[in-house]
C-alpha cells in the first residue's frame, strides 16, 4: 500500500461503508472514494426496517443514511446495482459480476449479511426481512391483513420487533420460538422471560419450545406445522438470523469462517484490506476471541476504525458495544458485551419489565449493563465503564440511588 | 421585542440556578426548552431529540457533549450539531442572559 492510499473502494451499502467514507474525508483524505453496493438504493440504515418502515412512519427514502448532495459534496462515487464477486488481493482489484474491475489502494469489505432462509419456508405469504424491498413488501402485506393473523418464526430481535410492529398495525400475532423465552440467546432465560411477558401483555401468542416442521397452504392462508401442533395464519415472517456475506473474500488468503476475520483495527491479514460491520469477525479486546457483532453502532464505529487504519492513523481505545431494540413503547439498551450465561444483578423490577441487569467483574467494574426502560442506568454504566470506577452490589440493587454519584463518591474515599 | 424566530422574549430561569455543566428542562409557554451551561456559555434548544422526540433534559451533559438517554444520540451542546449520528442536529432556540436572567424566544 502506498504511504497514503489514492483510491479507496468500499464494498457494501450500509452504515459501515458510509461511516468509513465520512471518516476518510474528515481526516483529510483527498483521494478517490468509490462505494459499491449491490442494491438499487443508496446506502440506508437497517434498524427502521423492522420498526418505523413497517409501522409506516418512515418511507424507504427516510432511511437513506446520506442525501445525494452529501455524496457530491464529499466526492464519494456511488456504484449501485454492482455486485462484487471476487477480490484479487495480489493485484489490488475488486471484480464485479459483469467483469468490470475496481482497482484500490485500500479496500473495505462491508458486505453485511443476508437473512437465513429455511428449507421449505418460502413462496406466497412467507416473508424474510433484511433489505428495504423486503420491508416494503412486508409492510404492504401487514396492512393488507386488516386485523388478520400473522406468525413470526424466531423470537430474536428481528422477530420480536416485527411482532410488535404487527400488533401496532392491529394484526393478531404469534411468535414461534424453539427456546423457552424471547431473546433467550442474547439475554438468557431470566431476562428473556421479562421480554416474553411484554409481548404476552400486548396480546401476542407465544409458542415457545416449539419447532416448525413444515408449511402447507389452504384456501384461507398458511398452516404452519410444528412439532406440537398447527399455527394458522395469513402471513409468516421467518426471522431466523443472518448469514454473513463472506463469499466475496473466499478466494483470498483472508480467513472467512464465521465472518471476515480482522484484528482490533479492522485489518485483515492482507495489509490493505479491511472489514467492518455485520460481515466482520473482529478480535475482541481482553478475550482475543473473534466475534461478529450485529449491531448498528458497532458497524458505524468499525467503519471509522478501518478508515483511520487505511490512513495510517491511530485509533482511540475501543468503546464497549452498545445496541438498542424498540418494541412497543419499550426500549431495550445494552452497553458492553452481555453474557447470557453469566449471573447478573438486577436493578429495578423484572416483573414490571423496568429494570437494568448488571454484570460486574470481581473488582466491581461494570462489564455489561442491559436495560428495559431504565435508560439512565445505561448512561451511568457508560460513564463508570469509561472512567474505570467500580460499583458495589448494594449500589446496583438500590434502584432509587443515583448510581453514578454513589460510585464516584465511593471511588473518592 | 422578538427573537430571530419571531417569538417574544421571556424569562425562563435564573442564571444562578444553572451552574456550569448543568442542564435544565423548562417551559416557555407551550414550548419545552432545554437549557445548557457549557463553561459559562448558555444555550437553549427544543427539549426534544430529533430522533424520537425524547426529552433531552432527561439525558446527560458532559463538557460540551449532550447525550439523549433514549438511544444515546450525541450532540455538541454549544452548536447543536450532531456528533453521533453526525447528520442530525438540535433545534436551537434564541437565548440570551440579561441581568442574571436566562431569556428565550421560542418561535410562535
Amino acid at each position: 500500500m502506498p504511504d497514503r492510499p489514492r483510491a479507496v473502494v468500499l464494498l457494501g451499502g450500509g452504515i459501515a461503508s458510509v461511516s468509513a467514507a465520512e471518516t476518510l474525508r474528515a481526516e483529510g483524505f483527498g483521494g478517490r472514494i468509490i462505494l459499491v453496493t449491490a442494491e438499487d438504493e443508496p446506502p440506508y440504515e437497517r434498524p427502521p426496517l423492522s420498526k418505523e418502515v413497517l409501522a409506516g412512519s418512515k418511507t424507504g427514502a427516510d432511511c437513506y443514511l446520506r442525501s445525494a448532495d452529501w455524496y457530491q459534496e464529499h466526492d464519494v462515487s456511488l456504484e449501485m446495482e454492482t455486485r462484487i464477486t471476487d477480490i484479487e488481493t495480489a493485484d489490488n482489484r475488486a471484480i464485479a459480476e459483469d467483469g468490470s474491475a475496481f482497482p484500490y489502494d485500500a479496500l473495505l469489505i462491508a458486505t453485511g449479511g443476508r437473512a437465513r432462509r429455511l428449507p421449505g419456508l418460502q413462496g406466497e405469504g412467507v416473508f424474510y426481512l433484511r433489505d428495504l424491498q423486503d420491508a416494503a413488501a412486508l409492510r404492504e402485506a401487514l396492512e393488507g391483513l386488516r386485523g388478520g393473523r400473522m406468525a413470526v418464526l424466531g423470537g430474536g430481535f428481528i422477530g420480536c420487533e416485527v411482532a410488535a410492529s404487527a400488533r401496532g398495525l392491529g394484526a393478531e400475532a404469534a411468535i414461534i420460538e424453539m427456546l423457552d423465552e424471547c431473546l433467550q440467546v442474547p439475554l438468557g432465560p431470566r431476562l428473556g422471560r421479562a421480554v416474553s411477558d411484554i409481548h404476552r401483555a400486548r396480546g401476542v401468542e407465544l409458542r415457545m419450545r416449539e419447532r416448525v416442521t413444515g408449511l402447507a397452504r389452504g384456501a384461507d392462508g398458511l398452516r404452519v406445522e410444528t412439532d406440537r401442533g398447527t399455527v394458522e395464519c395469513a402471513l409468516l415472517v421467518v426471522a431466523a438470523g443472518m448469514i454473513p456475506n463472506t463469499e466475496v473474500a473466499e478466494e483470498t488468503p483472508i480467513p472467512t469462517e464465521g465472518g471476515v476475520r480482522v484484528d482490533g483495527d479492522c485489518r485483515t491479514i492482507v495489509d490493505n484490506v479491511f472489514a467492518a460491520g455485520d460481515v466482520a469477525a473482529q478480535c475482541q479486546p481482553g478475550s482475543g476471541e473473534h466475534r461478529r457483532v450485529e449491531h448498528h453502532d458497532t458497524a458505524a464505529r468499525q467503519g471509522a476504525v478501518a478508515a483511520r487504519g487505511m490512513l495510517g492513523l491511530d485509533n482511540p481505545d475501543p468503546v464497549p458495544h452498545w445496541f438498542w431494540s424498540d418494541q412497543y413503547q419499550h426500549t431495550i439498551q445494552s452497553q458492553g458485551l452481555f453474557d447470557p450465561q453469566a449471573p447478573c444483578l438486577v436493578r429495578g423490577s423484572l416483573s414490571e419489565a423496568r429494570f437494568t441487569a448488571f454484570q460486574l467483574s470481581e473488582e466491581g467494574m461494570i462489564r455489561a449493563a442491559l436495560t428495559v426502560d431504565r435508560p439512565r442506568d445505561i448512561l451511568a454504566a457508560r460513564k463508570l465503564m469509561a472512567a474505570g470506577v467500580p460499583v458495589t452490589r448494594e449500589m446496583v440493587e438500590d434502584a432509587d440511588l443515583d448510581l453514578r454519584r454513589a460510585a464516584l463518591a465511593g471511588a473518592a474515599v | 421585542m422578538t427573537g430571530d424566530g419571531g417569538g417574544a422574549w421571556r424569562k425562563v430561569y435564573d442564571l444562578d440556578d444553572l451552574w456550569e455543566g448543568d442542564m435544565a428542562g423548562v417551559e416557555a409557554g407551550p414550548v419545552k426548552v432545554v437549557l445548557v451551561n457549557v463553561d459559562g456559555e448558555v444555550r437553549a434548544y427544543k427539549d426534544r431529540c430529533p430522533h424520537q422526540e425524547w426529552p433531552l433534559s432527561d439525558g446527560d451533559l458532559d463538557g460540551d457533549v449532550l447525550t439523549c438517554v433514549n438511544h444515546m444520540w450525541e450532540f455538541n451542546a454549544l452548536t447543536g450539531a450532531g456528533i453521533n449520528p453526525a447528520d442530525s442536529s438540535l433545534t436551537p432556540i434564541p437565548c440570551r442572559v440579561e441581568n442574571g436572567a436566562i431569556c428565550v424566544a421560542p418561535p410562535d
